[in-house]
């Protein structure tokens, strides 16, 4: 609409009406000026042309510098699937549409940056009083964030604290293919063979929420394989959990809001969201994206890198840090009976008084921990502002110091890995940050 | 630049001629007549009591019934957008579309009404409905629905005299132009800076609601409280604008808006304190070096709620440099009043300056041919790089031809 005040029209002068006095609407340029824009046009049209069209309108990654693309095998529909989720796991929840009342994030993308792992800035406060999870005092995570007219939860003292970064979501569909009897064949609890590492299982019982035709639910204990502690056993729960907790976001699984039950008393409820605030399909589009999600792909070989994996095997690390295992059959054919390269036995393992958050997760006590797997480290760095923030809190920055840190049943492995020269704790470095 | 001096000089003439005679007895009223169309600097009709004649000369009002003008604008977009390499199925689609028109009941009175649909925010929008009362020639009341005086972009945005396909980014993020609000305003001209006329526009208006951040997307986002037609919060914002006129052909524009935005009271408790979001705007239109250029740059100001700050933003800014340059014109003899343009603007906004990231960096290059001065054909390049709260970059670049014409 033109802004038809007089006095624009007077004094105040558009962009149109400058440029027509400026440039002299109804004269023609002088032939130099004329001649050397249309020049200066030409010579910007090629030198376009000499860049391509890729470099101008963008060029995808290669396959494999991700942690956002799909396992290669999947038919058009579970394609189809993968992208739906994907919007899912983007999707940043407005209070408007059920965020909060409490929260720590707005959406599961901002969290995991690029899917991978997250930073310290979205930390994640988990606390307990021994195994009781408190919930009365706001356990078992604070929410930090709160919308007008809720409260925020705050560290009631005197809880045991375990601070957790967010994990990488990428491969967690391989891992959920792994049968319990594969990942139990590596468990050792007694240390029956006196090499001092005795990975045991989280042995878990699926909330009643979680159906049973969902992979690791059903009746009796199953195998816990997510989470840092290894706490939960199907992704259907870490999926619903995760909005609940995280976002503030009721599903049909779990509907009545998360709340700050120290709040004070009388308050109106400020999420005016009807409940549930995703429908069944959403969670499935998001728990099917994050199956679908492929491992990126490891860096290329080196006689270095070779020179680590052998020096890698030979300090033992590898007991826990399993290279290999074999996944069972899966609805989605792409997970089905294939090897998984994650170099994790899935299994809890003490790891000494240095790196204990003293704060017990289901069966796994203050000192233990789910061996982290070792993939995606080649590009984690690009996702995280050059930074690589490893162990369960991102207190080590590189794999050297995450090593070091290493306690409890990794003792020998961090002493041999200490013994090593240079060169060779080099190498070692090298292979596990190619992976 | 030498040829624009005459040009110039005889404006800024024109100019201080017409202040200096109370500006508006030279200035009829020319209700729906309009700045769009590009027309050389005229020195001013001479001074008399009745407005111009009826119906309306020019502009983009083709239409017009007794005393009712009408007319509209839209603008067709055609485009190879990739996000990181993927294309964007949507290769086509109506960038915008809107519709005006205006009455006059008699030489002091109008009614100015527009909608317009606009894809970017994907939302149809009441951008006036707004009765007007010149009270003298040099001011005027108004009250309605209007676009608040929040730069300059903000005040004209139509399409057809755009140069670009898309608006700016501190247009789009941060002012959230078309930016209407319901209030009551006064506007004119009177009084120098150095010698410089001056205009004003202000307003009181509904202000911003609290849609900033109960609607906001991953972060504090000031365009999710605009066009507000009723207030939400029992208080008013006020809303100011003020510029110079160096010559002519160029303007430096100051503007602010302040007021409370969020909710109180819910169900008859309180829960929050007031919070006001300021937004400030500055603009400058002017020559250079053989160039048009326009700059555009916004901060905005928000209080925000405890327990949020950490994830919407307190404080954001952006800022555009618009260059042109007419390159040919008329491009050929027989289009007489056909023009060839080529434009390059740099924009960028930090949506939240406590995160590495979250900001948006772009730049947009376009060679536009004015077949007729009221339509535009633009064949346009965009290279943005995004970075999300993590300090992600995403490249986005589109190539793009897009249409806009008033009909």
């Amino acid at each position: 609409m033109p802004y038809s005040f007089d006095y624009k029209l007077v004094v105040v002068p558009s962009r149109d009406r400058r440029r027509a006095a400026g440039s002299g609407q109804g004269r023609r340029l002088a032939s130099g000026q004329r001649g050397s824009d249309l020049a200066a046009i030409a010579i910007c049209l090629l030198a376009l042309l000499g860049v391509g069209c890729d470099k101008l309108l963008t060029s995808p990654p290669a396959l494999g510098d991700r942690f956002d693309q799909p396992l290669q095998g999947l038919d058009n529909g579970e394609l189809g699937d993968f992208q739906d989720g994907q919007v899912q796991f983007r999707r940043a929840f407005t209070i408007s549409e059920g965020l909060g009342p409490i929260f720590n994030n707005v959406s599961c993308a901002s969290c995991h940056s690029g899917d991978g792992r997250g930073t310290t800035e979205n930390i994640l406060v988990r606390f307990s009083r021994g195994t009781d999870p408190v919930v009365g005092e706001g356990g078992p995570q604070i929410q930090d964030k709160a919308i007008p007219g809720a409260v925020a939860e705050h560290l009631p003292p005197g809880v045991d604290v375990s601070r957790r970064m967010p994990p990488p979501v990428f491969g967690v569909g391989l891992i959920e293919a792994l049968t319990d009897s594969v990942i139990l064949t590596h468990a050792d609890p007694g240390d029956g063979d006196a090499d001092g590492i005795s990975g045991r299982p989280n042995m878990v019982t699926p909330p009643g929420y979680v159906p049973a035709t969902e992979p690791g639910a059903g009746p009796g204990l199953r195998v816990g394989r997510f989470g840092r502690k290894a706490q939960v056993s199907s992704l259907f729960q870490q999926t619903v959990v995760a909005y609940h907790q995280d976002i503030g976001v009721t599903s049909s699984a779990l509907s009545s809001e998360n709340v700050n039950p120290l709040a004070p008393s009388g308050l109106p409820d400020p999420d005016r969201a009807p409940d549930p605030e995703v429908n069944d399909g959403q969670v499935n589009d998001v728990e099917q994206y994050m199956r679908m999600l492929a491992p990126p792909t490891p860096g290329e070989w080196t006689d270095q890198r070779r020179r680590g994996e052998t020096l890698f095997a030979s300090a033992r690390c590898v007991v826990c840090h399993v290279p290999t295992m074999r996944t069972g059959a899966h609805d989605i054919e792409a997970l089905s009976n294939r090897d998984v390269t994650l170099y994790s036995d899935l299994l809890l393992h003490d790891l000494g008084a240095g790196l204990a958050d003293n704060r017990p997760d289901g069966d796994a006590d203050g000192q233990e921990w789910r061996t982290a797997p070792l993939w995606g480290m080649r590009i984690a760095r690009e996702f995280l502002n050059g930074q690589l923030l490893l162990l369960h809190d991102g207190r080590a920055h590189d794999v050297d110091q995450a090593i070091r840190l290493h306690g409890g049943e990794a003792t020998a492995a961090r002493d041999a890995f200490l013994a090593m020269p240079p060169a060779d704790r080099a190498a070692v470095v090298d292979f596990v940050e190619s992976r | 630049m030498r040829a624009r001096m005459p040009i110039a000089a005889a404006g800024a003439a024109a100019l201080l001629a017409l202040l200096a005679t109370d500006v508006g007895s030279a200035a009829p009223v020319r209700t729906g007549s309009t700045a769009r169309a590009p027309a050389p600097v005229r020195t001013p009709p001479p001074v008399r009591e009745e407005p111009s004649p009826w119906p309306l000369r020019e502009g983009p009002y083709h239409g017009s019934l007794d005393r009712i003008a009408f007319g509209a604008y839209g603008e067709l977009r055609f485009a190879e957008d990739r996000v990181r390499g993927v294309t964007d199925p949507e290769w086509f689609s109506v960038g915008r579309i809107g519709g005006f028109a205006s009455a006059r009941f008699n030489p002091r009175f109008e009614f100015l009404l527009e909608g317009a649909w606009d894809q970017g925010p994907d939302d149809f929008s009441l951008e006036q409905a707004d009765l007007r009362y010149r009270l003298k020639p040099s001011m005027q009341l108004h009250a309605g629905v209007f676009l608040v005086p929040l730069g300059r972009t903000n005040l004209q945005h139509d399409g057809p005299s755009y140069e670009f396909a898309e608006r700016s980014l501190p247009a789009t993020q941060l002012i959230g132009v078309p930016n209407a609000q319901l209030g009551v305003g006064v506007r004119g001209v009177g009084g120098k800076f150095h010698g410089w006329p001056l205009s004003y526009e202000m307003a009181v208006v509904t202000g911003y609601d609290d849609g900033l951040i109960m609607d906001a997307v991953g972060g504090t986002r000031v365009p999710m409280g605009r066009n507000n037609y009723g207030d939400n919060n029992g208080v008013p914002a006020l809303s100011i604008r003020v510029a110079a006129h160096p010559s002519a052909t160029s303007e430096i524009g100051l503007a602010a808006q302040s007021g409370k935005y969020n909710k109180t009271v819910l169900g008859g408790v309180t829960i929050d304190r007031s919070r006001y979001i300021h937004v400030l705007v500055a603009d400058a239109t002017s020559g250079f070096a053989g160039f048009d250029l326009f700059t555009e740059a916004a901060v905005a100001l928000i209080d925000v709620p405890p327990g949020l700050e950490a994830l919407y933003a307190q404080q954001q800014y952006g800022g555009s440099i618009e260059l042109t340059r007419a390159l040919r014109e008329p491009i050929f003899s027989g289009w007489t009043h056909s023009r060839l343009t080529g434009a390059l603007r740099v924009d960028a906004v930090e949506l939240d300056p406590s995160v590495l990231g979250d900001s948006r960096t772009r730049l947009s290059a376009s060679l536009n041919v004015r077949h007729v001065p009221l339509g535009v054909i633009r064949f346009g390049w965009y290279y943005e790089i995004a970075r999300d709260r993590f300090n992600n970059v995403t490249p986005k670049a589109g190539a793009t031809l897009t249409t806009a014409a008033y009909f």
